[in-house]
Parts: C-alpha cells; sequence; structure tokens
C-alpha cells in the first residue's frame, strides 16, 4: 500500500494579532512561526500508520517556499520514507486548482494506492486542493474522512455528515481522502527524530521539471486572485470586559444575574 | 553506554529508601524501587515503558538525595519518559507542550510577542539592546503568562529598582529554561534551549543571573555550563539586599505565615534559610514550620512536567494534605517561592475548600504588602 500525503506549511496564529501586509492581499509574516498545518499532521500519522499495519511506501509532498522543506522533514522524521518540495516563485498566486496542477504533476510518475490530503488549510481555509486533485488525477475521492480500513482491492473509509452522523464508505483504489483532524492521535517527533533524518536527501522539484509552464500557475493559471485580505468589520453589541481575572468573572456574574442565566 | 550502565543499575541494593521518601508512591502507581529493578532484570527499558505510573513522578530528587549507593532514581524516570518522547508516544497535554516550546519558546505556547506583557507600565532595560547591567533577571515562562502570577516578577522588578540593583532582562528573547522539558524526557529540545539561552546569556554582557522559578534557578546552576555566571535564586539575592539594609520594610503584615519549601530549591540545592530570613525580616509576620518542612518538604506534585501531565494517580493530592495542614496548625497563609507551587497549592486551597481560609502568597507578595507597595 503505496501511499502519498500533500502537506502544507502554514504560519501558527492563535492569539496573534495579525496584520495586513503593504499589499493588501496577504499578512505580514515577520515574527510569525510556521508549521504543518494541523489536518495534514493527522494525514501524515494515518498514512504511516497504514504503512506500519500494512506496508508499503510512504513519500510526503509539499508546494511552497524553500521552507517548506521543514514540513516534509517532520514528516520524514514521522515515519514517512521518502519526501519533495516544489519551490517555484512563479508559483506564488496560486489558487487551490493550480496547486491541485502543480501536485498531479509533481506524483504523477511516483506509484501510489492512496492519496492523503488534509481536509482543509489553517490559512486559507478552502478545503479545495484534496478534490481537485482527485478530480485531475481520475480518481474516485473522499473528504472530511474519520476512519480508514484497508481491504483487498478496496478501502472502507467513514466520513464525518452533518448533525453528528456519519456514513461508511467503500472506495476503490487508487483513491485521495481528505482527512479530518481527529481521525488518530498524531505522535510526537522530537528534535533528535528530526536530526535523524538530516541525510535523507528530499527532491526538490521547480515548474520546468514537472512540465508545467508559467501560465499554468500562479495567477495566470488561477480561477480566483485574492483582492483584498482585511479584519472584519467591529460589530455592535460586543462588550470587552477589564480588570484582573477576579474582576472580570465578577462582572460576567453580574451581567449573567441581571439577564436571568444564573 | 548502555541504559542500564548509564543509570547504575548494577549497583542498586533495593533497600527501598528511594520509595520510602517519595511523595507520590502513595497516590500513584509508582514503585521507583521495583521499577529500578524490573529494568535491570528486564535488561533494556523496554519492560518499564508501560508503567502507568512514569508520568506520575515529579522528578523532586527525594528518592535520589536518600540513595545510599548515591545512584540516581530520578533520573532513571526521565530515561524512561526519554524512550517514550523518540517513540513519539507521550500523552497529548504533553505533546502540547513540547511543541509550544519548540514553537513559541514556551510550554503554554503562548506567543512570543507576548512574553513581556507581564510588564504593562513598568519600564525594564531588555538586554543588551537597552544599555548595560549587573544582573539579568530571567523571568521563566510560567511568570511571563500566567495572569495569577505576571504580578510577581513585577513586585521584584520594584524592589530592585527601590534597591538599586541594575538589572536587566531578555525581553521577548527569553526561551524557556528547559528545566521542566528535560524532565518530560525531550533531551534533544533541552540541549537547542541551553543553546540559545546561552547565547542571549553571553550576548547580554551580565556576569549574574537571578530567576523567578526554582525550576530555572535549577536548570541553570546545574545543567547548564555557565563558565563565569553566578545564578542565584530571588530569594538569595533579597535576603541578602536585606541584610545590607538596601530592602526595609516599612508596613507590619500581621499574618500567621507557614513556609512551603519547593523541592527544587530546598532539597535539591539546600536553600533553606534565606527564604526564611525574608519572612521573618517582615514586622509583625509570625513565621511557622510544617512537620514536614526543609529537606522533608511534601512535595507539591507541580514538576517534573507534572504542569502538563495529569498522571494516574488518585486520591488526595499533596498540595491538599498541605493546605489542611496549614489550615490545622494555625496558618493563614502558605508563603512559597516558586510559581509551580503557589499555582498547585492554590489548586488544593479552592479543591478543600479552605480558599478563603488559607492563602497562598508568593514570598514577593507578602514583601510587597510589606514596602508598602500599592496596585502590585
Amino acid at each position: 500500500m503505496d501511499i502519498i500525503v500533500c502537506i502544507k506549511r502554514v504560519p501558527e496564529v492563535a492569539e496573534i494579532d495579525l496584520q495586513v501586509d503593504q499589499t493588501g492581499k496577504g499578512i505580514q509574516e515577520e515574527g510569525l512561526v510556521f508549521g504543518v498545518n494541523d489536518w495534514d499532521n493527522y494525514a501524515v500519522e494515518e498514512a504511516v500508520r497504514i504503512k506500519e499495519k500494512h506496508g508499503g511506501k510512504v513519500t510526503a509532498i509539499t508546494v511552497g517556499s524553500e521552507e517548506s522543506e521543514d514540513v516534509v522533514r517532520r514528516a520524514l522524521a514521522l515515519g514517512a520514507d521518502e519526501a519533495a518540495v516544489v519551490t517555484d516563485p512563479q508559483a506564488e498566486g496560486s489558487d487551490a486548482y493550480a496547486i491541485a496542477k502543480v501536485l498531479a504533476a509533481a506524483i504523477k510518475d511516483i506509484p501510489y494506492d492512496i492519496i492523503l490530503t488534509g481536509a482543509l488549510a489553517d490559512d486559507d481555509s478552502y478545503a479545495q486542493v484534496g478534490a481537485t486533485l482527485a478530480e485531475l488525477l481520475d480518481i474516485p475521492h473522499a473528504t472530511l474522512v474519520t476512519a480508514i480500513e484497508i481491504e483487498d482491492k478496496q478501502v472502507k473509509i467513514k466520513r464525518e455528515l452533518e448533525g453528528g452522523m456519519e456514513e461508511e464508505l467503500a472506495v476503490a483504489t487508487p483513491a485521495l481522502f481528505t482527512i479530518q483532524s481527529g481521525i488518530n492521535e498524531p505522535r510526537y517527533v522530537s528534535i533528535m527524530g528530526i536530526r535523524k533524518v538530516a541525510k535523507i536527501e528530499v527532491a526538490k522539484h521547480d515548474l520546468g521539471a514537472l512540465g508545467l509552464s508559467p501560465d499554468q500557475v500562479g495567477s495566470a493559471g488561477s480561477f480566483i486572485t485574492v483582492e483584498k485580505i482585511f479584519p472584519p468589520p467591529v460589530g455592535e453589541g460586543a462588550q470587552i470586559l477589564e480588570g484582573s481575572p477576579d474582576e472580570v468573572a465578577t462582572k460576567m456574574m453580574d451581567i449573567f444575574q441581571k439577564g436571568g442565566v444564573v | 553506554m548502555d541504559f542500564l550502565e548509564k543509570y547504575e543499575l548494577y549497583a542498586c541494593l533495593q533497600c527501598g529508601k528511594c520509595t520510602g521518601g517519595c511523595p507520590v508512591s502513595l497516590r500513584a502507581p509508582l514503585n521507583i524501587r521495583s521499577l529500578m529493578h524490573e529494568v535491570l532484570m528486564g535488561g533494556s527499558p523496554e519492560v518499564a515503558l508501560e508503567c502507568p505510573g512514569l508520568w506520575d513522578c515529579t522528578t523532586c530528587a527525594t528518592c535520589t538525595l536518600r540513595c545510599p549507593r548515591g545512584l540516581e532514581p530520578s533520573e532513571l524516570i526521565v530515561g524512561l519518559r526519554g524512550e517514550l518522547v523518540e517513540q513519539g508516544n507521550v500523552p497529548k497535554t504533553v505533546i502540547d507542550a513540547l511543541e509550544g516550546t519548540f514553537k513559541h519558546g514556551n510550554p503554554w505556547g503562548k506567543p512570543r510577542q507576548k512574553r513581556t506583557e507581564w510588564k504593562e507600565d513598568i519600564a525594564v532595560k531588555v538586554l543588551p539592546e537597552e544599555g548595560e547591567a549587573e544582573w539579568l533577571y530571567f523571568i521563566g515562562c510560567a511568570a511571563s503568562y500566567d495572569p495569577r502570577l505576571q504580578g510577581i516578577p513585577r513586585i521584584l522588578c520594584r524592589v530592585f529598582e527601590t534597591a538599586g540593583v541594575s538589572f536587566g532582562i531578555l525581553g521577548t528573547k527569553e526561551s524557556c529554561c528547559g528545566n521542566e522539558i528535560r524532565r518530560m524526557g525531550e533531551e534533544g529540545l533541552f540541549e537547542e534551549l541551553r543553546e540559545e539561552n546561552t547565547k542571549n546569556f553571553n550576548a547580554s554582557g551580565v556576569k549574574a543571573i537571578v530567576t523567578t522559578s526554582p525550576h530555572c534557578f535549577n536548570t541553570f546552576s546545574t545543567e547548564y555550563e555557565l563558565d563565569g555566571f553566578q545564578v542565584l535564586h530571588y530569594t538569595q539575592l533579597l535576603a541578602d539586599l536585606i541584610k545590607e539594609g538596601k530592602v526595609t520594610f516599612s508596613h507590619e503584615v500581621n499574618k500567621k505565615v507557614v513556609y512551603h519549601d519547593p523541592c527544587f530549591l530546598g532539597k535539591q540545592h539546600e536553600v533553606f534559610d534565606p527564604p526564611r530570613e525574608i519572612l521573618r525580616a517582615i514586622p509583625g509576620l509570625e513565621l511557622l514550620e510544617f512537620d514536614r518542612s526543609r529537606e522533608r518538604s511534601l512535595c507539591c506534585e507541580g514538576g517534573g512536567g507534572r504542569m502538563w501531565a495529569e498522571g494516574a494517580g488518585e486520591g488526595e493530592r499533596n498540595s491538599e494534605i498541605r493546605v489542611k495542614d496549614a489550615h490545622e496548625m494555625g496558618a493563614e497563609i502558605i508563603a512559597t517561592a516558586c510559581p509551580f507551587c503557589l499555582l498547585t497549592l492554590e489548586d488544593g486551597a479552592k479543591t478543600t475548600g479552605l480558599e478563603e481560609k488559607v492563602l497562598i502568597r508568593d514570598i514577593l507578595e507578602l514583601v510587597a504588602e510589606a514596602m508598602g507597595f500599592d496596585n502590585v
């Protein structure tokens, strides 16, 4: 069972006061910490678990800046066998469709039974790359996958539905699944573990090497271009309580009592 | 050197002094004497990795201090956790703490940019960018980020200011000291933190470091290689400032106060007297002693990564026992000098329903009262 996992390097933005950059179409990256997209981490863990149980090879691939090598190195330390990074300044401004084209070109010579991606990315939350990639490769796909069980020639999976329901599907391989967080408990990747894979060579490709022309990627090769990024306008009705934790708690209890909540 | 030799397991007498003194063996499935034996007989750490009490150990080091052969059973626990870390098989809360430290420099995973929010409007020099100083004050992660603790470094800064101590901080360059990280078994991450902090210490231009936390104090003193640096816990420096007459108290604190010795300050470094000297110097304060005090102090269970690992122990927590003991002897306040002790004891005061009868305070909070500081 050979598995390809597509992962993305994203900024950690929890509790950060994000600032829009000078172009108005991105965020200021200075001082931000980057890491693997949370959903992708579950996807890598799932791939390695399947390999540990059924054998085969796991390949981690990312499209992004040169720094993106960090996230595939981490995937190698987690248990992936091979890794590739596609880096090209011309790929900047790509939408999900263009990224899926790059990924499809990058994996065309790699044998696989299953492709896993995260269900969506922490940064832009499009949730489109997985499904688009499956269409480009002309293979079946399922999104928001919460369980995978390998059978002969097919895979039994569970998908998350609305209202707490799940559905179970049998999918013929090769197939692509976008992984929902919580499908497993990703293991810890130690610093020693990352040091141990330092000598494994990561394949590096630019667009030319993949046979892609500049007009197939970036904004030229995309359906969607970002026009503007901005914080949502401040709405009415929110009240921010100030003071020590004790004072804030007291004020909050007052509000609850006056409102008849408690 | 193999695992058995590294921890000198062949030398263990199986006398049981380690387990006899262990503060968690009565409430958790952890028997360190028997663990030493199991690993020795099994010939490798593998046999002990399933031990359910492995995350109960607080690395208070009572076992290590009591061992008649000079062995270090508490280090065996750290070694076993290290095996689990390398397998990736550690509790989720520990993963979050380790990844938070790797990414943001603190086990709570709070943004580095917010590391100096504790300062509020206090003016403190950042070294070396904003000048020179004699002392580097290392705030530590807990006091930097936890709202209950952020006032403590503010008080110490004001005390230094009053006493004319020349000091500065690393500001947002400060990273976790790594004491707890190492004890959760992440040796590689500890090495990276040590390297980064050492580089910043060297660049800061100081030759003396003072810490809020006994945990930072411990690792800087014994696990960093800080040639030519003096490292003190704040209680040591403050006791000296009081002796020299540079810190004086103008207000009475008419309370019965019992002092709780933090393990990483007391039993591990024998800093027993400076905290007591500070408390005795406060006018009006009546200092009481726990039956279990100084080297016999009962661990609060906040160390060794326990802030991020619940452990398997059941029943009454040590912090609850501590609060009840304090209440029975008529103490109105438990004073301590460690951020983790303060938080765990405060939890104990809440869960025993004694939070209004026994207050938990850092020594500095009583110092602030005695110096007449307002708004701290």
